[in-house]
């Protein structure tokens, strides 16, 4: 029975993750033949591809014991960059190699002042937040930025293997690769041990800030990318673009079992819940029910379905861990 | 005369511990009375039940004669106990006098703001001290907090004052005002608790000494008719028969050297030598500088003079990683909060720290060989459990303790640092663990064994080192190191005062 990965638990969240999912199909189903049609299910995953591309690292970095607020800033920056760089005259190749770069850069400032000075990550990404949103505004201002060439804009909508465009190709490989790290490497072992007690962590001799910064590095990149992707879907880029995306990315983690308080969570139940929050919306889009109403909706089952049942264990261990750093 | 307050026959037990054994406790309305016991001899615990944090298991406290129930600490206060600490307990951000009336007098919508300053500078007035009531307690020192603690005892007509190690972290000169303060209380008719580690101190200013062990009072006398030696003696008084003895073996060459290590405010001068196969015992009062020495050596909190020379080479330690690499590894006194991560499985705990010998040639964690690899170790310590994948958390506290040591032996240290590697656990845990220690050694580690469990130190090292106030006071040999020895010199007298 492999450790770091919690059968018992596995058993309680994701089970039931996977049942209510189960009941979302079926009335979806029911209510469309059209449901399980391979392009249907491809556009579900696709309304939404650049979120659930950044929700894998998220998950690695509440795990962690942290959060980043500023990742859907980095997606708008990283799409503001390129999309300004290729305005002036830059090949969009070169362009997307500095989006990524800029992305990387917002990661190491984040995971600076988070693992080397240790200040709280909530308020460091928030200020990240702001920031790289503020830059974005600079470099785009009111205007929209299109125009990009055709094999940009086909990278965001073209069928790439099969009927799967790129961004969904490579959704499926960072699963993959997000779980075997998670789950079966070193680092993730790391992550985990430090979300549980950073200063047990140090004091079993874990690279705590190196493994911090990793993290945000990952974030500031895959970020980048999500945005990069998302301006090639969509064609344009404002300054706006990605605008407040961090809470939907943060609540389908909470929502996949994974502890605010780190140290608990599973890639399983996080892929659960991604689906499950697709599903979920589609249903809704069935039924006429709008984006507002969607997202009351999916919150009221965030309180309900994550908060509540974990609330006392979780609640334990935080002051558990507060009196150990207030002492 | 009645005594203000008086405990009868008071037990309180701890899972694992007696704490308290059937008490007699009392203080006199005018006295000073000092409470004196090494480490864990139930000090903590008399006072927490005085002041009502802890609830005794049985017995009964009279106040005045009248039987009384302590709840908790607001009620204590009603009752006119007090009680001071060696860190004040001041709010940095209000002044003189709202620290002082805070809790009982700073209340409703509207504050009498002239009356306020003028009690509180009539109460600073009666303690004798100039001290502004309008200043702001935050550039205040030590003792001043202090000061402003004792005048808010005072104010609350407090007849019974606990001061638990109030001049541990004064200057002989403050520790003199404090001393003026104390008696100007005493004449009040105050009933004072003074407990101290400091012989000198408890000479001049006690009226009574009482000393515990193991949760028993074993003596209560008037300064009078007691000596120095005689308090030592009541203090130690422990039988070392049931002791694992050490085996034998052959001291090997020198593996570490500590020169005037030093870390500002905390310790400085330490120096010292371990041999392969020697353990050095570390005795001395908790808070000594014992542990912070341990973590300067791994590496948590690096010391900032001295010298560290490692099987001949001069070492800076900077982080734990380094210090792991150098063959250096620290078993914490916190096994729960630093030494394990409890809710992850006890084979995860033990190849933590040698993590990177179970990957794979693509970085994936080999659970064949970390499930051996913690099998083994289940072997070789007795590791009570029912499966190695099971949580940490979940162990007793003698077995998680072997899952401690298990992870750091795995990194096949040289020199193994133990910090209180038997607090908290049971008999039998315990003569494991002492077994081990003798193993270890037989195979030629260098150990640095921390305990304040002295008769565990005497028992265990071949010379100990002891410190007192984060001064190192001497290195003793086994055979000349008694327990009188060891707590003289850790409370402060030096070798030549010895008199056994």
């Amino acid at each position: 029975m492999p450790p770091s990965f919690k059968w018992d638990s596995l058993k309680r969240w994701e089970t039931l993750l996977a049942v209510v999912l189960a009941v979302v199909v079926i009335f979806n189903i029911s209510q469309s033949s059209v449901f399980l049609r391979v392009d249907n299910l491809v556009n579900l995953f696709m309304l939404h591809i650049e979120k659930i591309i950044v929700v894998l690292i998220m998950t690695l970095i509440i795990i962690n014991g942290e959060i980043d607020l500023s990742v859907a800033s980095v997606m708008g920056l990283g799409a503001c960059v390129v999309a300004n760089l290729y305005e002036r005259g830059v090949s969009m190749e070169a362009a997307i190699l500095v989006g990524l770069g800029v992305g990387a850069l917002c990661g190491i400032i984040n995971g600076f002042w988070v693992a080397y000075v240790r200040l709280p990550s909530l308020a460091v990404t928030l200020a990240g937040l702001i920031a790289y949103h503020g830059i974005a505004e600079m470099l785009v201002e009111d205007r929209s930025i299109g125009n990009f060439p055709d094999w940009f804009n086909q990278l965001g909508q073209k069928a790439l293997i099969g009927p799967l465009p790129l961004s969904l190709v490579i959704f499926f490989i960072l699963f993959i690769i997000f779980a075997a790290v998670l789950h079966f490497s070193a680092f993730g072992r790391y992550v985990f041990v430090i979300g549980n007690n950073r200063e047990a962590a140090r004091y079993s001799g874990v690279r705590v800030r190196q493994v911090k910064m990793m993290l945000y590095i990952m974030s500031g990149v895959i970020a980048s990318l999500a945005g990069i992707l998302f301006a090639a879907r969509l064609g344009a880029v404002r300054a706006s673009t990605a605008e407040g995306f961090e809470l939907d990315i943060i609540t389908v983690v909470l929502l996949g079992g994974v502890s605010i308080f780190g140290g608990k969570g599973t890639l399983a139940g996080v892929g659960l819940s991604i689906m499950l929050v697709l599903c979920l919306r589609n249903g809704m889009n069935l039924l006429s029910i709008t984006g507002n109403t969607q997202s009351t909706v999916i919150g009221v089952l965030l309180i309900f379905s994550v908060l509540i049942p974990n609330l006392t264990q979780d609640f334990q261990g935080f002051w558990n861990r507060r009196r150990m750093i207030a002492k | 005369m009645q005594p203000i307050l008086k405990l009868e026959n008071i037990s309180k037990a701890f899972p694992g511990v007696k704490a308290l054994d059937h008490v007699e406790f009392e203080l006199f309305p005018g006295e000073v009375h000092a409470l004196l016991g090494e480490n864990g001899a139930g000090k903590s615990t008399l006072i927490k039940i005085m002041t009502g944090i802890y609830q005794p298991d049985s017995g009964q406290i009279l106040l005045d004669g009248h039987p009384i129930k302590i709840g908790n600490s607001a009620q204590a206060q009603g009752y006119g106990i007090a009680a001071i600490y060696q860190e004040p307990l001041v709010f940095p951000d209000l002044n003189v006098a709202e620290n002082i009336f805070i809790g009982h007098r700073v209340k409703g919508a509207f504050v009498d703001w002239r009356k306020m300053y003028r009690e509180a500078d009539d109460i600073l007035a009666r303690l004798g001290v100039s001290l502004d009531a309008r200043s702001q307690a935050r550039g205040l020192t030590l003792a001043q907090q202090q000061t402003v603690e004792i005048a808010k005892a005072l104010s609350l007509n407090a007849r019974v004052l606990i001061m638990d190690e109030p001049t541990a972290s004064l200057s002989a000169h403050e520790v003199e005002q404090l001393f003026n303060l104390t008696r100007v209380l005493r004449e009040r008719g105050v009933a004072i608790l003074f407990i101290s580690h400091r012989m000198d101190e408890i000479f001049e200013i006690a009226d009574r000494v009482t000393v515990f062990r193991d949760g028993q009072q074993i003596s209560s006398k008037p300064i009078a008719e007691i000596t120095r030696d005689g308090v030592i003696q009541d203090m130690v008084g422990r039988k070392l028969e049931s002791f694992f003895a050490r085996n034998e073996h052959e001291q090997g060459e020198l593996m570490l050297s500590v020169r005037n290590l030093g870390k500002r405010g905390i310790f400085s001068d330490i120096n010292f030598d371990i041999h392969r196969g020697e353990v050095l015992g570390f005795a001395g009062l908790v808070g000594a500088g014992r542990t912070d020495v341990g973590l300067a050596l791994f590496g948590v909190e690096p010391a900032d003079s001295g010298e560290i020379i490692l099987k001949g080479s001069q070492q800076q330690i900077r982080s734990p990683e380094q210090a792991q690499a150098l063959g250096i590894a620290y078993v914490t006194e916190d096994r729960r909060q630093l030494g394990l991560t409890l809710p992850m499985s006890i084979a995860a705990n033990i190849s933590l720290p040698s993590l990177r010998k179970y990957l794979s040639a693509v970085g994936i964690i080999r659970r064949k060989a970390e499930q051996a690899t913690a099998e083994n170790y289940r072997q070789r310590l007795s590791i009570r459990t029912p499966s190695i994948w099971q949580e940490a958390g979940k162990l007793s506290g003698g077995n998680q303790q072997k899952v401690v040591l298990s992870k750091w032996l795995n990194t096949e240290p040289q020199l193994l640092i133990l910090d209180e590697p038997t607090r908290g656990i049971d008999v039998g845990a315990k003569a494991e663990v002492h077994h081990i220690i003798d193993q270890l050694a037989g195979q030629g580690m260098g150990i640095m064994l921390i305990s304040s469990d002295l008769p565990e130190v005497l028992a265990m090292s071949d010379r100990i080192l002891v410190m007192r106030e984060g001064q190192q006071m001497g290195i003793f040999n086994r055979e000349e190191a008694t327990q009188e020895v060891v707590i003289n010199a850790a409370m402060g007298q030096s070798r030549s005062d010895v008199k056994v």
